[in-house]
């Protein structure tokens, strides 16, 4: 894939995700969650 | 075909740094102007709950509570924090203060610090305004220690609070000179 192409792609994506955490119930909530058992299990104590 | 496999792999590792990043630079975002704080993320003012007015609180009962809003007046930013009661006097705790990156990831202790202080605090729904005053190891904050440690199984030592690697604020009323 050429850069350029690489790159719109790449923004393209950024921004959905944006969009999507902000407009999409719960899925920030999700995210968090998901965060917070992946910190829990492998953080150090 | 050596060269294109190494620049397809890099691309997939830039997005793989991307793309949470952004993720996470949404969610700080999303989270910076709520009215208090997520788990992970700090919010903003404390606005919902009643003011508490009225004498000292016998604040023992926040040995039931694991964790509290903390908002800054300067800057209006709360996060969550654990609660350490001790001879009637509650107390927060920053670790990490060691270190630079600890210090930015920490900044409101910094700011606690520096500034005057002042503070809201949110316990079950309830805000009291309070004052962020560091203090210094002495045998007083032994209670602290204790209560830390039984209550969060939390390795906070003297030492550390003696070397600044921990900093300890009272949530002194704001009327105490």
């Amino acid at each position: 894939m050429k850069l350029k192409n690489y790159l719109i792609l790449l923004f393209s994506a950024s921004v959905l995700v944006s969009l999507s955490i902000l407009f999409v119930p719960g899925l920030g909530e999700s995210i968090e969650s998901w965060m917070l058992g992946f910190l829990a299990r492998n953080a150090a104590v | 075909m050596a060269r294109k496999l190494v620049v397809v792999l890099a691309q997939i590792v830039v997005a793989l740094i991307t793309l949470p990043a952004v993720a996470l630079a949404t969610l700080y975002i999303e989270n910076r102007d709520n009215d208090g704080p997520s788990v992970i993320f700090p919010g903003g003012e404390l606005v919902s709950g009643d003011l508490y007015t009225g004498p000292e609180p016998d604040w023992s009962f926040t040995n039931e509570v694991g964790t509290v809003h903390l908002q800054l007046e300067d800057p209006p930013r709360s996060r969550l924090t654990w609660i350490e009661e001790s001879n009637g006097k509650i107390y927060v705790t920053s670790d990490y203060m060691g270190t630079w990156l600890g210090r930015l990831w920490k900044h409101w202790a910094v700011r606690a610090y520096e500034g005057d202080g002042l503070a809201v605090l949110r316990i079950n729904g309830v805000r009291y305004e309070r004052k962020l005053v560091r203090v210094f190891y002495s045998p007083e904050l032994e209670g602290v220690i204790e209560n830390k440690i039984e209550k969060y199984n939390s390795r906070i030592t003297k030492e550390a609070i003696e070397s600044g690697e921990t900093w300890v604020f009272e949530l002194a009323p704001r009327d105490q000179s």
